[in-house]
């Protein structure tokens, strides 16, 4: 019985992870129009981050794995500043590529971004140890609850639905106010937008921020549970599963892209789970990877707007009739007329 | 990590044999997407796709030259097949740009996962010999290395004599300049657009099966990790010019060779990401590209 409780806990944490994620990139992509290929990465800062911060010096634990900081600081300090070493990069990165570069451009560097980000990880063995990653991340409020005990798994739960909820408040505060709009008109329409005095630079690259933000809490919150980190963890194609998640659930809809993440990411990863192995290792994953490429393809073209769609906006009061440039042009013809 | 001066002189070498493989991969990417305009992420894994038929032919007794022509036209028929099957038919529906990038990118992890079901998590090998070290120049390559190069600079001339010199060609960058005004001149645009498949998925075939030969073990993630230097000397030479993306390809190859050799080969496509960055930083459409910049320049 503890067993499935153990299962349960462990599956709602990373659902947590998994919603808070989507919905950061759904207020880049879903509400901006943001086309983030590199959301990974800024997950996985916030995981590296919050890592170091918790763990205690290098040279601890006989000094099996060498990475930078090793603060040793207390909950939830390591999991916050995650979030803000995320926006702060994200700050760096989106000055120079959402600043003067053409949307599909900017798709493409994010992309690149995201794995020469992993090859740097990767081969520079003194940031965050390299290819073997951190391990032995110590669990917070480990000195007050057993942390291999169900309590501390309940515990866990009720943190990461506690960063679930301010999350979503920000981020509906965002989509339902005036700046939601703004920014739904620059995704539809960015000349009209520009048109229209919005600085689209500008509130491109704060939702930018924001998202990744959120990445790297969501990052941090899913270290500090599973107490490893490596670049196998977020490779490029993560950031796949996470566009078909928001594809499938209801692009610009946080509830669609919520249902989106228990389909996705955990339903499938976790049934997968119990299928027998079959074949060579190996082979269950690289099915797995086929069909959530297949379900991306299938979504796109039966329901592009996913299961729950992003809902039409009334606005209470009608707006006001426009004059047409040809009704205003005729009528200075006829004033001309007239005098 | 060789520090002394003796080690750049090869180190660029090798650097002209990696802009070569680079090149046939850039200029095939760059073609498509500047007539298509569809940016194409399963390129990489259509290479590895390709490099796999180039190997069976070779694990059944194939010389070198049948693989070859076996990867290439196997990139050619898969890319024909793959924009009538399934780009075209989504471009129809209505998806927009952003869609068509998810398209691309699933189909790419489909067929990298394809590949890993079929052939397995191992690396595969080529039965060939290398042929014997030669040095011009100062150089130290391998004879297949020199017959690499030598591909890459006759599909090149190819290429540009295509673009150039023959109606297609001009058909071709009047379809890429604004593909409503060709089609109103009475250009064949589909026709364009499906001769523009075949040509970057003959150059996309040639690159999977060249690039294996160089580092002569391949698995099913080498293509799609070798896209990335791809849309880097894309960019670099402006995305949609073939000839950008040759010399976008040459600068990518002596970066990533010569600071393997002067640095350390763990950070070679970081170098070229850092290129990337500050020639975007300098020109945000490419080395080529005039001030004005194009119609949907976001102006700084």
């Amino acid at each position: 019985m503890s067993g499935w409780a153990f299962y349960a806990t462990t599956l709602l944490v990373y659902l947590g992870v998994d919603i808070m994620a989507v919905w950061g990139l759904n207020l880049q992509y879903g509400v901006a129009g943001v086309y983030n290929f590199g959301f990974i990465v800024f997950q996985a800062v916030g995981a590296y981050v919050g890592a170091v911060l918790t763990l205690g010096p290098s040279s601890s634990n006989g000094g099996f794995q060498a990475y930078i900081i090793g603060a040793n600081l207390p909950f939830p300090i390591p999991i916050l500043a995650a979030g803000v070493v995320s926006g702060l990069l994200s700050v760096v990165v989106g000055v120079i590529t959402l600043r003067r570069l053409r949307t599909d451009y900017q798709a493409m560097v994010f992309l690149v971004l995201s794995v020469a980000a992993t090859l740097f990880v990767t081969n520079d063995t003194g940031l965050f140890n390299g290819p073997a990653g951190l391990s032995l991340i110590p669990q917070p409020l480990s000195s007050l609850v057993n942390p291999s005990s169900i309590n501390w798994q309940w515990l866990y739960v009720g943190i990461t639905a506690a960063f679930c909820i301010v999350i979503y408040l920000f981020v509906h505060r965002v989509t339902s106010s005036p700046l939601g709009r703004t920014l739904r008109a620059i995704r539809d329409n960015e000349d009209a937008a520009r048109a229209l005095g919005k600085d689209v630079m500008r509130m491109r690259l704060f939702i930018f921020v924001m998202g990744n933000v959120i990445a790297g809490i969501s990052g941090a919150v899913l270290v500090q549970f599973i107490g490893a980190w490596s670049p196998g963890s977020w490779l490029y194609v993560e950031t796949f599963v996470f566009f078909t998640a928001i594809i499938v659930g209801g692009t610009g809809n946080d509830a669609g892209v919520m249902l989106g993440a228990l389909l996705v990411p955990v339903a499938f990863n976790e049934i997968t789970r119990y299928l027998p192995q079959i074949g060579r290792p190996g082979l269950i994953d690289a099915i797995q990877w086929i069909v959530i490429g297949a379900l991306a393809l299938v979504f796109l073209w039966f329901w592009p707007r996913g299961v729950i769609p992003e809902r039409r906006r009334r606005f209470a009061r009608a707006p006001a009739p426009v004059e047409t440039p040809t009704e205003a042009m005729q009528d200075t013809t006829y004033a001309i007329e007239g005098g | 990590m060789l520090t002394s001066a003796s080690a750049f002189v090869p180190s660029i070498g090798f650097g002209l044999v990696t802009a070569s493989i680079l090149a046939l991969a850039a200029v095939g990417f760059t073609l498509q997407f500047g007539i298509t305009n569809i940016l194409n992420l399963a390129y990489g894994d259509l290479m590895t796709a390709s490099a796999y038929i180039g190997w069976v032919v070779n694990q059944h007794g194939g010389s070198i030259a049948e693989s070859l022509l076996a990867g290439a036209a196997f990139g050619a028929v898969s890319s024909v097949l793959l924009n009538r099957l399934v780009y075209t038919p989504f471009l129809r529906r209505g998806t927009g740009l952003f869609g068509m990038v998810i398209v691309t990118l699933s189909v790419g992890v489909m067929v990298q996962n394809a590949l890993l079901a079929i052939g397995g998590a191992t690396f595969f090998t080529y039965n060939f010999n290398v042929g014997a070290t030669v040095h011009p120049l100062g150089f130290d390559l391998a004879t297949s290395q020199l017959v690499i190069m030598a591909i890459a600079v006759g599909g090149m001339i190819v290429v540009q004599t295509l673009l150039t010199q023959t109606r297609l060609g001009k058909a071709m960058r009047a379809t890429a300049a604004n593909r409503s005004l060709a089609q109103a001149s009475g250009i064949a645009t589909e026709r364009v657009v499906d001769a523009a498949w075949l040509i970057s998925g003959v150059l996309c075939g040639l690159a999977g099966v060249v690039l294996v030969l160089n580092t002569t073990a391949f698995q099913s993630t080498t293509g799609s990790e070798f896209l990335v230097v791809i849309i880097a000397a894309a960019m670099l030479g402006g995305v949609g010019r073939p000839s950008g993306a040759m010399v976008g390809a040459l600068v990518l190859g002596l970066v990533t060779e010569v600071s393997a050799a002067f640095v350390s080969p763990s950070y070679k496509e970081l170098f070229a990401f850092i290129v990337l960055v500050i020639v975007l930083l300098v020109r945000p459409t490419g080395i080529f590209s005039q001030f004005a910049g194009g119609s949907r320049q976001v102006a700084a």
